[in-house]
């Protein structure tokens, strides 16, 4: 049986209101914008964009609080690390200003762990979380506010031919499905005993002990494709180029939306090749004493 | 060339000559433009990628491989939410799957391998790429778009077997590709021993991607290759599960290499760095699991089938 993300009609919602291929079209346009740059100043309007499209989505706190949660955990779990760590930033900046230094009151084996916070790592862990939450809120947004009939037609109008327009569809609707798969299977393995939490052992045990899991998910999900596949035959699926029960019509905010999706993604692209997309460091934290090698 | 080839050609080659004409005209407007802190040569090799599926659909196009039916398309969706689902959960955030000596095992890549072997390239390649876009966006990890082409192409590659209607007469071939392919990573991993491992965090020793591979790790392709061997022979005598292992080492080893290889015009890294610090730690794993897990899902999927006769 096939489970549906969380979609339902709200009347008010804009997102809602919009065609579906403008708010993908969009939300493509928005997703390059926001990969062109690690700039605080150019990452703040696409958060408030996001803003205002999560708070005008009719989406309540108690239908999404598990979707919000998740990202919240992830952003502020990776952001964090970027701090302590300085990860991934190296590529964007090779001399730190450091605010503060804190050492651990002990050694392992002569190396005493040493925490850093620089001007640059600030920076860099805030940008990471105002860009990563800008684009995991977007993402949420597609499977509370598209309406699951509607898939296989927006990939449709959006160029795609037939077929995959439809492996589209499909791909979506076996998301969830699948994880409440997985979900049933690790429960009936805990059962008898399997527990995920605790592989031990040398690579390759710890590699085969991943096999009670992923092995009866995949094959269970080739076994069930059959009716559909059966279904879909019956119905001469492919046979001629088909017709959609509906049909997506465009209306001026939807391409007033189209429009500025596309001129968001051609302005951040030409900041980008100007030189603004790099990270920027406010003047004040540049004050700080230079990290030496 | 019929019309309907000639503009998906048409189509590829006006979206690589839009952003090759961007960063031309980028470069006109800011001479000091590092293309690297830019997001566009991602949009460039995914063009490049797709201009490589192409050339492989135009020189094998006589076979019936390339035919979608009702069955590809289904199972096409099934591959790609399979390998989004388990993108998602394995990737550290949900389930920790906790690594050995740096190697991150990331079990979801069998899933392109065995759908791109199973039912095609085709399925492969949307297996591999659509799953990969679909876990990322799933957790938020951005847009990488030139991995998620490095993804079908291990499907792609994979789905390549159904080209030889003797299975065994192929094994061998692929076997030195990926043999030749292993040596050459081998040996730049020892020229680059003291690169970092790009892709490993350790989060309760604060350790990403500025700690030196590990020797098991540099040495994971190799680990990796050694295994598919194994299983090759073991197997001698199931031609499915050693054509099955075989295939998958080939196609993980081209598609992670492309994505390996992008990041040094994208990221600006240098050569050794992206062999090193990217391609081993992400292809190596792969290897182990196609290794050992491509057998058990080959074996599971005779198995029902002929419990349900199809």
């Amino acid at each position: 049986m096939l489970v549906t993300w969380r979609y339902r009609p709200r009347p008010n919602s804009v997102v809602q209101n919009l065609d579906p291929r403008a708010w993908m079209i969009f939300f493509a346009c928005f997703l390059v914008a926001t990969v062109m740059t690690w700039d605080l100043r150019l990452l703040l309007p696409l958060l408030a964009i996001a803003l205002f499209f999560i708070l005008s989505s009719r989406l309540t706190w108690r239908e999404t609080r598990r979707a919000w949660l998740f990202i919240t955990g992830f952003v502020v779990f990776f952001s964090t690390l970027t701090l302590l760590t300085g990860r991934g930033g190296m590529e964007h900046y090779a001399v730190e200003h450091v605010i503060a230094t804190t050492r651990a009151p002990f050694s392992i084996l002569g190396w005493t762990p040493t925490l850093i916070l620089s001007s640059e790592r600030l920076m860099f862990a805030l940008s990471m979380l105002v860009r990563v939450f800008s684009l995991a809120s977007m993402t949420v947004l597609i499977p509370y506010c598209i309406n699951p009939a509607l898939y296989g037609i927006t990939f449709r109008g959006l160029g795609m031919p037939d077929k995959f327009a439809y492996a589209m569809d499909l791909t979506m609707r076996f998301i969830p499905t699948f994880g409440r798969d997985f979900q049933l299977t690790m429960d009936a393995q805990r059962a008898r005993g399997y527990e995920l939490e605790k592989l031990e052992g040398g690579l390759l045990a710890q590699v085969r002990k991943l096999a009670p899991l992923l092995v009866p998910v995949t094959i269970h999900a080739i076994a069930g494709s059959e009716d559909i596949i059966d279904a879909m035959d019956l119905r001469a699926f492919g046979v001629q180029p088909r017709t959609w029960l509906i049909e997506l019509v465009y209306r001026h905010r939807d391409r007033g939306l189209i429009a500025a999706g596309v001129m968001l993604m051609v302005a951040y692209i030409a900041l980008s090749l100007i030189g603004l997309g790099r990270l920027w460091v406010p003047e004040a934290l540049l004050t700080f004493p230079v990290l030496s090698p | 060339m019929d019309r309907k080839t000639l503009s998906v050609l048409l189509a590829l080659a006006a979206v690589l000559v839009f952003f090759l004409a961007i960063i031309w005209i980028g470069g006109m407007l800011n001479p000091s433009l590092q293309l690297d802190q830019t997001a566009l040569l991602r949009f460039v090799f995914v063009a490049v990628g797709l201009v490589i599926v192409f050339v492989i659909y135009w020189l094998t196009k006589s076979s019936g491989i390339w035919q979608v039916g009702t069955r590809e398309v289904v199972y096409m969706a099934i591959g790609a939410a399979l390998y989004a689902v388990f993108s998602y959960l394995f990737n550290g955030t949900v389930f920790v799957v906790p690594s050995v000596s740096q190697v991150a095992l990331r079990p979801a890549i069998v899933i392109p391998m065995f759908f791109g072997y199973t039912f095609g390239p085709v399925v492969g390649f949307f297996s591999g790429a659509v799953g990969n876009m679909f876990g990322d966006a799933l957790t938020g990890f951005g847009l990488s778009p030139q991995w998620s082409i490095g993804n079908g192409l291990v499907g792609l590659i994979a789905g390549l077997a159904l080209l030889y209607p003797d299975k065994k007469k192929s094994l061998n071939n692929v076997l030195i590709a990926g043999g030749v392919l292993t040596l050459l990573a081998t040996a730049i991993y020892f020229i680059g021993k003291s690169t970092p491992n790009m892709l490993f965090f350790d989060v309760p020793n604060n350790i990403f991607g500025d700690q030196p591979i590990t020797v098991i790790a540099g040495l994971s392709v190799l680990i990796g290759f050694v295994l598919v061997l194994l299983a090759r022979f073991l197997f001698g005598a199931n031609l499915d599960i050693a054509a099955a292992v075989t295939w998958s080492m080939l196609g993980n080893l081209i598609g992670i290499g492309f994505a390996a290889l992008s990041d040094i015009w994208i990221n600006g890294y240098p050569p050794v760095a992206a062999i090193v610090g990217e391609f081993i730690p992400a292809a190596g794993p792969n290897l182990i699991f196609a290794a050992v897990l491509i057998p058990l899902l080959v074996g599971a999927y005779a198995a029902m089938r002929r419990q349900t006769g199809r």
